[in-house]
């Protein structure tokens, strides 16, 4: 317990940079502005977080009204315990398997159990954070609103802090065994990304792909339940339905029922993944990095044939971002994850539950008024595009290797040019993908498609070099593991809420062309000439901004 | 041809100083050698030199361009070897060296050539195929020196380069960057090896808590010292704590 103890300190510490950034700002007198642009960042929040508590207030008296405020609970338990399962695969994966420490941690004498219990536990508590304003709110209004006595607060308390125990654990469980079957490969690499893709679809097809399809009967039956809606919610995953039904329940006999399953059954599953720990561990993790190799002198014709090519210094950092980025399987998941994932959920929502209210307003969003319909598709084209960790992690990615790009004969404007191909390319990607997954999802016609795409092919030029610019700005290079510069890269973050901020000032933008009398293809024409001037613009100032702050990071 | 003049670099707002008002200059066909105890201050010059750091004051040159105001040019005669071999894994040796090829705009044809070279020397040719993932630490030093040495820069500045090098390999290094300096070209480079520093350097620099406190041949550090002492009791005596 001592060695496990020790090494979850030192995993905390070494995740959150706490040592470092105690050292800097206390030391150094350095990043001082970092603890003060969290706190800002903080503040910023609150008024989405009044809004959010002001809508859940709203959403409990509309569900009480029908009897199923229970299904408010459920319904924030199931969406974070959903997405702590989902991305957790992604995340466990490289804590487990990827992080640099693990070759130091190996060595150590700790038993396997101990090492994934202290990663577990770092994961654990990143997971709270991710989760906090989510669900917090839910219980404190579901708390205050059905008056709830003082006994539900410490219940309220401890299924937070159970909450994303059993979807990591789950997600522990499936990663070592799958890592366990790949480490036998010659292929490693390549199986990690297919099986982590086949471990997310069947996730995501569980989750998603079964909720659909009930008939009209069944429905009356789940509503005119006490709780009937929180079931028909939570149904796929119990452990949320313990959960809910614990905290509406309190310390009665009831109560307590669930509370030795919500609780019994995180402990158990946790027991389960150190177990397993025991035995998958080092034989999914020993061997890891070994790879299949040639060990085949080259010939001299194959070397000149290998140095045949001479490329232009632009070209060989595009070559080069884009095989890091494609040979790293958790760069890559992250950096496609969303632009393949996006268009997976429609699809298999709107193919699943094609006659449920959510799926018909999405439809008539649009409905006769083609303009609203390329627009709202443009928007989330880019979304498609441009919501994930590549731009906004490109510099971070380089992490220990930057200085290679700091001594070469290659103006920083001109690198960048490089990686903004790279990520750029990614965006178009997701924007086709996009486009594909509107036309067979929801029938999108290539009338609507074709300008909407357009749209945000110029909106990811922008938003491409919007997110370099934010991780040019900060860049995270002292990473251990891989999933730190792109998945908790505070940058990526960052770089999101400004996307959204971006798009959100262009429904603005269209609303003013409108209300001056523009329509139709004309405000499309306008919206396709501000975003071009713009896209131009955000090139031509990264360029700049790079030539400048290249020589203030510092390796 | 190096010149530092009056650079002084420090850490902590200020109540660090790695290095003091350092001034030193290496002629062309000069192999200099760089001493000091961990932490004097050697890797932060070095550092500075490629323009990784950017000193708080003094400056330094570069076959006489000023490194802060011309970067792309010192940088295009440069060519650099850090301590640790920090490179990108997920290349194969091949991949690596073609990028450095590439952004150093070597001539296709002239690649082949002397990267084969320096593969035959380092033993890589059997591993230039294989992602860098795969090589062992001394391997991906061997890699690393391989892309400078293709480079054919005027001036190297290595960082510990023989630290974890085979002794042919060593033996290799050595060699080429004799010839490199017979040649005209310069090599400044740092080590803890004093065997090494007193065998093959032309000139020795020792730098103390950031302060330059020798620098000369062998032979006047021996008379600085007032006696004929070995190299190592030289550098024992002026870093003592």
């Amino acid at each position: 317990m001592r060695r496990l103890k020790a090494l979850l300190a030192a995993g905390l510490r070494q995740n959150f940079g706490l040592s470092l950034l105690k050292h800097k700002v206390l030391k150094e007198k350095k990043d001082l502005w970092l603890v003060l642009l969290a706190g800002i960042g903080f503040l910023s929040l609150l008024p989405v977080l009044v809004l959010y508590v002001r809508g859940l207030g709203l959403l409990f008296a509309i569900l009480r009204a029908a009897g199923q405020e229970t299904a408010m609970l459920t319904l924030a338990i199931l969406v974070g315990q959903f997405f702590i399962l989902v991305f957790g695969l992604f995340y466990v994966l490289s804590a487990f398997y990827f992080s640099r420490d693990l070759e130091f941690l190996v060595s150590l004498p700790a038993r396997p159990f101990e090492v994934i219990g202290a990663k577990f536990g770092v994961i654990l508590v990143n997971e709270y954070l991710t989760v906090l304003f989510v669900v917090v709110p839910v219980f404190v209004v579901y708390g205050v609103m059905a008056g709830k006595p003082l006994g539900y607060w410490p219940l309220a308390a401890l299924v937070f802090l159970l909450l994303p125990v059993i979807p990591l654990a789950l997600s522990g469980l499936l990663v070592m065994a799958m890592m366990r079957c790949i480490n036998v490969s010659r292929k490693k690499d390549f199986l990690i990304l297919a099986g982590s893709l086949a471990l997310l679809a069947t996730v995501l097809f569980l989750q998603l792909g079964l909720a659909g399809n009930r008939s009209p009967e069944e429905m009356v039956k789940f509503f005119s339940a006490a709780d009937g809606l929180a079931r028909l919610v939570g149904e796929k995953f119990p452990p949320c339905i313990w959960a809910s039904r614990l905290l509406a329940s309190g310390f009665s006999a009831p109560g307590l029922g669930y509370l030795a399953l919500y609780a019994g059954g995180s402990i158990a599953v946790l027991l389960l993944l150190l177990l397993a720990a025991e035995k998958l561990f080092y034989r999914g993790l020993i061997g890891l990095s070994e790879m299949a190799v040639r060990r085949k002198k080259l010939s001299s014709v194959a070397l000149a044939a290998g140095f045949a090519r001479r490329r232009g210094a632009g070209q060989a950092i595009l070559l080069r971002e884009w095989k890091l980025m494609n040979r790293t399987p958790i760069f890559l998941l992250n950096g496609i994850l969303s632009i393949v994932l996006v268009p997976v959920m429609l699809f298999i929502m709107v193919r699943t539950s094609a006659g449920s209210s959510s799926m018909a307003i999405l439809k008539l969003l649009g409905s006769g008024n083609r303009l609203a319909e390329i627009l709202f598709a443009a928007a989330f084209f880019t979304a498609c595009g441009c919501l994930n960790g590549t731009a906004s992690s490109t510099f971070s990615r380089e992490g220990k290797t930057f200085w290679i790009s700091k001594v070469i004969p290659v103006a920083p404007g001109r690198q960048v040019t490089g990686k903004f191909l790279h990520s750029y390319l990614v965006a178009v990607l997701g924007v086709l993908g996009g486009s594909l997954a509107a036309k067979l999802a929801l029938g999108l016609g290539w009338k609507s498609i074709v300008p909407a795409a357009m749209l945000a092919f110029v909106a990811g030029v922008l938003l491409t070099a919007t997110n370099m610019a934010v991780d040019l700005a900060r860049p995270l290079l002292t990473w251990t593991n891989p999933m730190r510069a792109i998945k908790q890269n505070l940058n990526v973050v960052i770089a999101m809420a400004l996307d959204a901020g971006i798009v959100y000032g262009f429904y603005h933008v269209s609303r003013l062309l409108r209300r001056i009398g523009f329509a139709g293809t004309g405000l499309i024409a306008v919206l396709f000439v501000i975003l071009s001037l713009l896209a131009a613009l955000s090139i031509f100032l990264l360029a700049r901004f790079a030539d400048k702050r290249y020589t203030k990071i510092e390796t | 041809m190096i010149e530092l003049r009056n650079v002084c670099k420090s850490y902590n707002k200020g109540l660090l100083r790695a290095v003091d008002d350092l001034t030193l200059a290496v002629p062309p066909g000069e192999i200099f050698g760089f001493l000091g105890p961990n932490g004097a201050g050697k890797t932060t010059t070095i550092k500075m030199i490629v323009g990784i750091l950017a000193p708080d004051s003094g400056s330094i040159a570069i076959e006489g361009r000023d490194n802060r105001s011309e970067p792309l040019a010192c940088k295009a005669v440069t060519a650099f070897v850090p301590d640790e071999p920090e490179i990108y894994e997920r290349l194969t040796g091949l991949e690596y060296l073609n990028f450095i090829g590439d952004v150093y705009g070597v001539p296709a044809g002239l690649r082949a050539e002397r990267a084969g070279r320096w593969l035959d020397k380092f033993e890589l040719s059997a591993v230039a195929g294989d992602p860098i993932q795969t090589y062992s630490h001394g391997m991906r030093q061997k890699i690393v020196l391989s892309g400078a040495l293709l480079v054919e820069p005027k001036v190297f500045v290595l960082d510990e380069p023989l630290t974890g090098l085979d002794p042919r390999s060593a033996h290799h290094l050595k060699e080429a960057m004799r010839g490199h300096c017979d040649r005209g070209g310069t090599l400044f480079f740092s080590t803890h090896v004093m065997e090494v520093a007193e065998k093959f350097c032309d000139r020795i620099a020792i730098i103390h808590k950031g302060r330059l406190i020798a620098c000369g041949s062998l032979d006047e550090l021996r008379r600085q010292a007032g006696e004929s002492q070995s190299l190592e009791n030289i550098f024992l005596e002026l870093t003592e704590p």
